[in-house]
């Protein structure tokens, strides 16, 4: 048994780390905020070259065959640098292309994801916000060139740049999963203006939209049991990139205590700043052991997986809420303003607390498992 | 990264399982006589003094092979060793500080439980600040007189020996003038009077000495040099109960969970409340979570790497949820959780002291973790100067020394 990254796990977050480091500082996050797209195509080509976006990819399709480990290694990261952009999402859909696709339909998508060419994202959540797959009311009605797409999908993460979207939809057979062309007929996208500017959420209107049958993911009426493994994927990753915002800001706030004069001393040697620090490196350290022991979970398939998906996404939704929350308070007025980069972290790991089922709905899972 | 346990810790575990459906006592071993007698069979069966030298009666396992039999005694409901105090800690600091006579006199009788120890440390005014500490040891020559009063001695009634700190030179700054001493509790000096605590039981004493008998062959260490051995934190217990503390909150929530399911309020179960799901979510996440943070550690310690100060995270994290665990417990179980004398209808928990008991003193016991062994505002004082290296706070005793 060993909780520690092999030293090719920790090679990996090095790089990072480094790499982000040098391309996502803070303001070039703050550029991207202003930016009609919200990503970088440079920094995701780039991304593309390091072997991120094919990380867990077949290396038929020209990727490197990792783990949701090595996934959750990235998204930390990501998350500790608040990187704008489509990554989750497309690695998400990819993995359901992988899972359920046709050849042809991974051939299509999975080598140009690879690459850096193309960017998807699934339409998990209906109108009513419910992220159980059994609660999507979008129907699919067959039509002589195939089916019919009608309904309303909210908060879908970055639609107006992805090359393709992940539409479930109930038909007669039951939950099916559609590849749909964003620019396809019927198809309205509404970007959403969120509290963190790098989250770019969309609400997506289908109108009779028109697919063809080679647009169906898998087999009719098998998506609920796929959608459920992306959930349980998505919280994880969801976790990771919380924890990763939650340590920056524990970080930026003991450093902050470290400098920070008042009463003629450093204030973090009052007890009333030590302590929260301390609260806040519990609530990291737990968060990790919940993070990575569900990524591992995933990989190895353990009993526990889906379980441990929803204690990571539960626990870390929970810590880094009061983690990130705590370091403004450490920092006071300073904290508050605009201008210092603190709430680039606050609102990442903020805007990840609601995705792939938050807390509460995590919570009733876990109860569903452990007490039927 | 890889979680999966090794094949031969599965065969160990496997191996212990069977050893215990075997030979764990059909009735709780209740008298002293019975405790050491199942404590001397888990000793000869390799499962008491697991992490000591071999030439000091031990057996040197693995801290994981460790962890896996307090697991597995868990599980089993299996009656604890006895000695703990004196097993886990006072033992490896003779083994690392005691001289080649104390180490032959003290440490198989130690193992064996035939004789049992007791910790001299805290007093009425010396609890977190220990080292403010006045009972007094005079040296007399060939022994030192010992004068004062301890608290909070757990095993006082039954001990036989004492690990104590007494202050040997009271011109020295607090931290420089005290000793350390294996005091024989069997002597007319010393006085044990049992504390009744607020679970209504006494497992903790105060120990009155008066002009009791410390033998100078039983100094540890040299004189005034028992602060710096009192902080020496010893790896020979680290990472022991991880498991089995998790596998018992585990076995708690089972029976919490029927019990949602045999309670009913507003005409349904308890369990088909959402308020109540919504807090069953919560504590289990928890749980779980504590669960993976002692894999973490246990894997941590199978490599031989040593936690320092990081260990009062581990600390600082299980004794504030179990408070929030117990804590929410009762708030489920209203009234049910408050009974403190056991009922038929209604079944009992195995509470955290290993003293069995209700719902209702687990949750009094639950306020004792985040106090004895160093509180938990003393864990975040650690945590805060030397893992995040904060500054130190200006403390009146510091500007003085």
């Amino acid at each position: 048994m060993d909780f520690a990254f092999s030293p090719d796990q920790q090679l990996l977050k090095n790089s990072a780390r480094a790499f982000l480091d040098e391309h996502m500082t803070p303001a070039a996050v703050r550029l991207l905020w202003d930016d009609p797209r919200g990503e970088s195509e440079a920094t995701w080509k780039e991304m593309a070259q390091l072997g991120w976006l094919g990380l867990s990819l077949p290396e038929a399709y020209g990727g490197s065959a990792l783990g949701m480990v090595e996934s959750a290694i990235l998204l930390e990261e990501m998350g500790r640098a608040a990187c704008p952009g489509p990554y989750f999402p497309t690695v998400l859909a990819a993995r359901a292309i992988e899972e359920a696709g046709s050849d042809a339909q991974k051939k299509r998508w999975l080598s140009p994801i690879a690459t850096g060419d193309a960017r998807a994202t699934i339409a998990f959540l209906d109108a009513d916000l419910d992220w159980r797959p059994d609660a999507i009311q979008t129907r699919a009605e067959t039509t002589a060139g195939g089916w019919a797409l009608s309904g309303r999908k909210q908060f879908v993460p970055w639609a107006h740049v992805a090359s393709v979207l992940l539409v479930p939809a109930k038909t007669p057979d039951g939950l099916t999963l559609f590849l749909v062309d964003p620019g396809a007929a019927g198809l309205t996208l509404e970007p959403a203006q969120m509290m963190d500017p790098a989250t770019r959420l969309a609400s997506v209107t289908l109108e009779g939209t028109p697919v063809t049958g080679a647009a169906v993911l898998g087999k009719p009426g098998q998506a609920g049991p796929l959608l459920k493994a992306l959930l349980s994927r998505g919280a994880v990753g969801a976790a990771a990139e919380m924890l990763g915002a939650a340590r920056r800001c524990l970080d930026m706030a003991v450093g902050y205590a470290k400098v920070r004069e008042q009463f003629g001393q450093p204030i973090g040697s009052f007890q009333a700043i030590r302590h929260k620090c301390a609260e806040m490196l519990l609530e990291v350290e737990n968060s990790h052991a919940a993070v990575y022991y569900a990524a591992w979970a995933l990989d190895a398939k353990a009993e526990d997986h889906d379980l441990a998906a929803s204690v990571a996404k539960a626990y870390v939704g929970d810590a880094a809420r009061r983690v990130c929350g705590e370091a403004i308070q450490v920092h006071g007025g300073i904290g508050f303003t605009w201008e210092y980069d603190l709430h680039l972290y606050v609102k990442r790991a903020k805007a990840l607390e609601a995705m792939y089922g938050d807390a509460d709905y995590h919570r009733e899972l876990i109860v569903r498992r452990v007490a039927a | 990264m890889d979680l999966t346990y090794s094949p031969e810790d599965r065969a160990f575990r496997e191996k212990t399982r069977r050893w215990l459906d075997v030979n764990v006592p059909k009735d709780d071993a209740k008298t002293l006589g019975e405790r050491k007698a199942w404590h001397r069979r888990l000793y000869e069966a390799g499962y008491v003094g697991m992490l000591w030298p071999k030439a000091y009666g031990g057996w040197e396992a693995t801290p994981m092979q460790q962890a896996i039999v307090q697991d597995e005694m868990a599980r089993a409901g299996a009656p604890p060793a006895i000695n703990g105090l004196g097993i886990g800690f006072i033992g490896p600091t003779i083994i690392v500080h005691g001289t080649d006579w104390q180490k032959q006199r003290y440490l198989k009788t130690m193992l064996t439980a035939e004789e049992i120890w007791c910790q001299l440390y805290s007093e009425p005014n010396a609890g977190s600040d220990l080292a403010s500490l006045t009972t007094r040891a005079d040296d007399q020559g060939d022994h030192f007189r010992v004068n004062g009063q301890k608290i909070w001695t757990s095993s006082g009634p039954i001990a036989d020996w004492g690990l104590l700190l007494a202050r040997t030179d009271s011109k020295a700054p607090k931290h420089k003038g005290i000793s350390c001493f294996l005091l024989n509790m069997r002597q007319p000096g010393v006085e044990v009077r049992p504390l009744k605590q607020i679970t209504g039981s006494s497992l903790f004493s105060e120990v009155f000495m008066t002009d009791a008998r410390a033998e100078t062959r039983d100094l540890v260490g040299s004189l005034n040099q028992g602060w710096a051995i009192a902080q020496t934190t010893l790896g020979y217990e680290r990472g022991a109960n991880s498991l089995g503390r998790v596998t018992r909150y585990a076995i708690a929530f089972s029976q919490l969970v029927r019990a949602t399911k045999e309670l009913r309020r507003g005409g349904r179960p308890l369990l088909e409340d959402p308020v109540v799901r919504a807090k069953l979510g919560k504590i289990y996440a928890e749980l779980e979570v504590q669960r993976y943070a002692a894999l973490r550690v246990l894997s941590s310690l199978q490599k031989g790497e040593s936690p320092g100060p990081a260990s009062s995270i581990t600390k600082l994290s299980y004794t504030e949820f179990e408070k929030r665990y117990f804590e929410l417990a009762l708030e489920i179980l209203g009234p049910w959780g408050q009974l403190i004398a056991a009922r038929d209808e209604f079944e009992e928990v195995d509470t955290s002291s290993g003293e069995p008991g209700t719902w209702a003193t687990a949750f009094l016991w639950s306020r004792a973790g985040t106090i004895y062994s160093g509180s938990s505002e003393i864990q975040k004082n650690i945590i805060g100067e030397r893992v995040l290296g904060l500054p130190k706070e200006v403390r009146a005793d510091r500007l003085k020394a």
